[in-house]
């Protein structure tokens, strides 16, 4: 292929921070924070080793059916709320298993955002809701992958355990460009041929990955670095898992585990994505579908949870008897809450105002409770907290400073969280 | 419509009488055995009472100690108690001569957790009640002593009625099964298969049998829920299952309406052979309609009141009552009222007359 005549806009990008360089002698960053080099702050987080489960319930769990119930109140809704293993903290009575291990977790029952839609709402909560420059940010997953790197395990730094289809999801990478997308197991299957087909020998195949590779390079001299690389890290991955195929085939998943973690869709993935994170894998996110209950939205809470909380819950266990809850950081939540008013479907509809999330391990302050509500469960009443208070709780845990580090979008400085937004202290142990 | 059709709606359409306001939503409806009394069973714990010997309902004092939702109401067939469940597990049995009375027993754990169906036997001496607990459990009604405890079900139960001779009691689950119980030996003898009214979508068990109703001969059993379409926003078709008694199949099977009409969740048989049945879908959605087994349509619907969650039948069946939500019960996010204060919704109970 001859090289194009023209050249592209991406060859005469002169980078802000080059710039800024150049004219201030590179002491300062765009963000006069003092920016941390990347290769320096990867080593460093490598080999710390920090892990993420993400753990994401499409649609909107109800904070009155979970994490902050207001039993025999009038948006209370019929269930009653029990007591859980720290004192002074109550759950809704779809959650007994979870109780049990709270000293393990921390609620946030402060969470104030600004998206009332899902199809805003999705991407806003899972890309921080930072100040918008006009770019694209990435979605925590990408953020995490990028910033702590596939560790030793070699196999992709982001898998997506979801119902559905698998395949390379590019677009939660946003700006980081697509080499750090998702690798999507839908319902818990590897992407389509991602295996060798037993027609093909090993050496065929190791001989045509190194035609393939010979011709990708050929190909990348020519193209936009980002997405060559893209192309050459899916074969790399995939390369990894058909090294690994017993961590997701499900006849090599103990019958004891299936039994512990659930036979149903929620259960298989959540036992899938434990063996991932065993493997090494840095972030792992796993999606349930189906938590948009406008309607009949207390029958549906009272079959649905209680499935979550006995995978959850198990997730929960095995981490910790693991000790790896030491550094592998658990998040659960929705894009918001429900609302506390019962409508005429016996449903809630899309609440921001006030609603709650759990998460634990990486150093959050075990048994922690953050934020109040009213009595009605109608506002917060404490401090209010958007997501970006939690993404910066969730960089910091991880290790990542977020007032000391950056994104360089192609020479362009970009904060990783919210700059109006902090780390939320009663959570950092 | 046929001729009989035709007759049967000339005979018995209602007349819409002006509806009564309430500041709370309610989740049940009876009236008592003398049609005396009216009484509806709430989301706030309460139980909510009116003098109903006229066309003018005229308020009681609330039945309170309840908690949760109260969606078990039900009289002795003589009407001197009325006897009252929660979400909490509590099944309570009151006096209904006084004017503030005091439970003459309650069981605070009659179940663990949401009590969704209670029925009274023929002769008033058995109470029967069902769960989320997955049991039914069978009562004296005189002292709440425990009887029975039915277990079978592998999901939980949200309805159950007891056949007019007495002799067994039907419950049914989420996930469609309907099992017939034998009020002596406790033992299940049948199961009725109404599974076409669940659906597993994703993670969540959607639908099941809402309500159950035998006929006054006890040959039919109306078996009524939603032929579920999908979860989350639950989308269904309002579905009564009529079956036949002596063999347990299903005669005869009427939807009525589309996906987004939801749930039958009362419905009632009136003495002429006919079911009358209250549904509730996407928020303002809601009927009353009339049907008889056998016809493909029902011959009388009404679509004037938003989402219907129960129906109370006058025992001399020329009068109805309606329990509905008012309009503009949903949306999303902060929508405050013209006080500046989080609305909440109510129910408007709605007074039908029947002809004659």
């Amino acid at each position: 292929m001859k090289k194009h005549p023209l050249c592209r806009p991406w060859e005469h990008r002169l980078s802000r921070r080059q710039w800024l360089g150049s004219v201030a002698g590179g002491t300062l960053g765009a963000l006069g924070l003092g920016a941390i080099a990347e290769p320096l702050l990867a080593d460093e987080l490598k080999k710390k080793h920090r892990q993420v489960l993400f753990i994401w319930l499409d649609g909107g769990l109800s904070q009155l059916e979970s994490w902050d119930p207001k039993p025999h109140t009038q948006f209370g809704g019929p269930f009653r709320a029990i007591p859980t293993s720290v004192p002074g903290i109550q759950v809704s009575e779809l959650l007994p298993r979870t109780a049990k291990l709270m000293h393990h977790l921390a609620v946030v029952r402060s969470l104030c955002t600004k998206d009332n839609s899902h199809s805003a709402g999705v991407a806003r909560i899972q890309r921080g809701d930072p100040k918008n420059r006009g770019v694209t940010y990435p979605y925590l997953g990408s953020a995490v992958a990028k910033w702590l790197g596939a560790g030793e395990s070699g196999l992709p730094p982001y898998i997506w355990v979801k119902p559905g289809s698998s395949g390379f999801i590019t677009s939660d990478a946003g700006f980081l460009g697509p080499k750090y997308g998702a690798m999507a197991f839908g319902d818990g299957k590897p992407p389509e041929n991602l295996l060798r087909p037993p027609a093909i020998s090993s050496d065929e195949d190791r001989e045509r990955n190194e035609l393939r590779a010979r011709l990708d390079r050929r190909y990348a001299e020519k193209r936009r670095k980002e997405n060559t690389e893209a192309n050459a890290y899916v074969y790399e991955m995939a390369a990894q898992l058909q090294k690994k195929q017993e961590l997701f085939n499900p006849a090599t998943f103990p019958a004891k585990d299936v039994a512990r973690y659930g036979s149903h869709e929620f259960g298989r993935h959540m036992l899938l994505a434990r063996r991932f994170l065993e493997a090494g894998v840095t972030f792992v996110k796993v999606n349930s579908y189906g938590w948009d209950t406008h309607g009949d939205n207390f029958v549906g809470h009272s079959n649905m949870v209680p499935r979550v909380d006995q995978a959850f819950a198990a997730m929960i266990e095995d981490l910790a008897d693991r000790r790896m809850l030491d550094h592998v950081l658990v998040i659960m939540m929705s894009e918001f809450g429900r609302t506390p008013r019962i409508n005429g479907h016996v449903g809630r509809d899309h609440w921001p105002e006030a609603w709650s999330l759990i998460m634990g391990g990486c150093g959050i302050q075990k048994g922690a409770l953050v934020g109040k509500t009213n009595d009605k469960g109608t506002f917060v009443t404490s401090a209010e907290h958007d997501i970006g208070h939690l993404f910066h709780t969730w960089f910091q845990a991880l290790g990542i400073d977020t007032q000391k580090v950056e994104y360089d979008n192609a020479g362009q400085p970009l904060p990783l969280a919210h700059e109006d937004c902090a780390p939320i202290k009663e959570l950092l142990a | 419509m046929n001729d009989d059709a035709k007759t049967l709606r000339d005979r018995f359409t209602p007349k819409e009488g002006k509806p009564l306001l309430l500041d709370r939503q309610m989740c049940a409806l009876r009236f008592s055995p003398s049609g005396k009394i009216l009484v509806a069973g709430g989301t706030d714990a309460t139980v909510r009472r009116w003098e109903a010997n006229t066309a003018t309902f005229t308020p009681l004092p609330a039945l309170t100690g309840h908690h949760g939702w109260v969606q078990g109401i039900g009289f002795s067939p003589e009407g001197s108690r009325l006897y009252s469940a929660d979400s909490w597990g509590e099944l309570r049995a009151w006096p209904t001569q006084e004017r503030t009375p005091k439970p003459l027993w309650n069981v605070p754990q009659a179940h663990d957790g949401w009590i969704r169906g209670l029925a009274v036997s023929r002769e008033g001496k058995v109470l029967a009640t069902c769960g989320r607990d997955q049991l039914v459990r069978l009562w004296q009604a005189d002292t709440g002593a425990k009887k029975h405890e039915l277990s079978g079900h592998n999901e939980e139960i949200l309805a159950l009625a007891i056949h007019p001779e007495g002799k067994f009691v039907v419950s049914g689950d989420l996930q469609g099964v309907v099992k017939q119980w034998d009020v002596t030996t406790g033992k299940c003898v049948r199961e009725l298969d109404a599974r076409v009214l669940h659906l597993l979508s994703r993670l969540q068990d959607t639908g099941g049998v809402r309500a159950l109703a035998f006929d006054p001969q006890g040959t039919t059993l109306a078996c009524a829920g939603t032929k579920p379409s999908v979860g989350g926003n639950v989308q269904g078709v309002p579905t009564i299952l009529f079956f036949d008694w002596a063999t347990g199949k299903v005669k005869h099977t009427a939807s009525v309406g589309n996906d987004g009409d939801g749930y039958i969740y009362d419905l009632h048989w009136h003495p002429a052979g006919f079911v009358m049945a209250v549904t509730s879908g996407n928020p303002g959605v809601g009927k009353l309609f009339f049907q008889r087994p056998g016809e493909a349509q029902p011959f009388f619907l009404s679509t004037k009141m938003a989402n219907c969650h129960a129906l109370a039948v006058h025992p001399e069946g020329k009068r109805l009552v309606v329990c509905a939500t008012n309009t503009g019960s949903n949306g999303n996010g902060r929508q405050l009222d013209k006080n500046k204060e989080y609305p909440g919704n109510y129910s408007p109970l709605h007074p039908w007359t029947l002809p004659g």
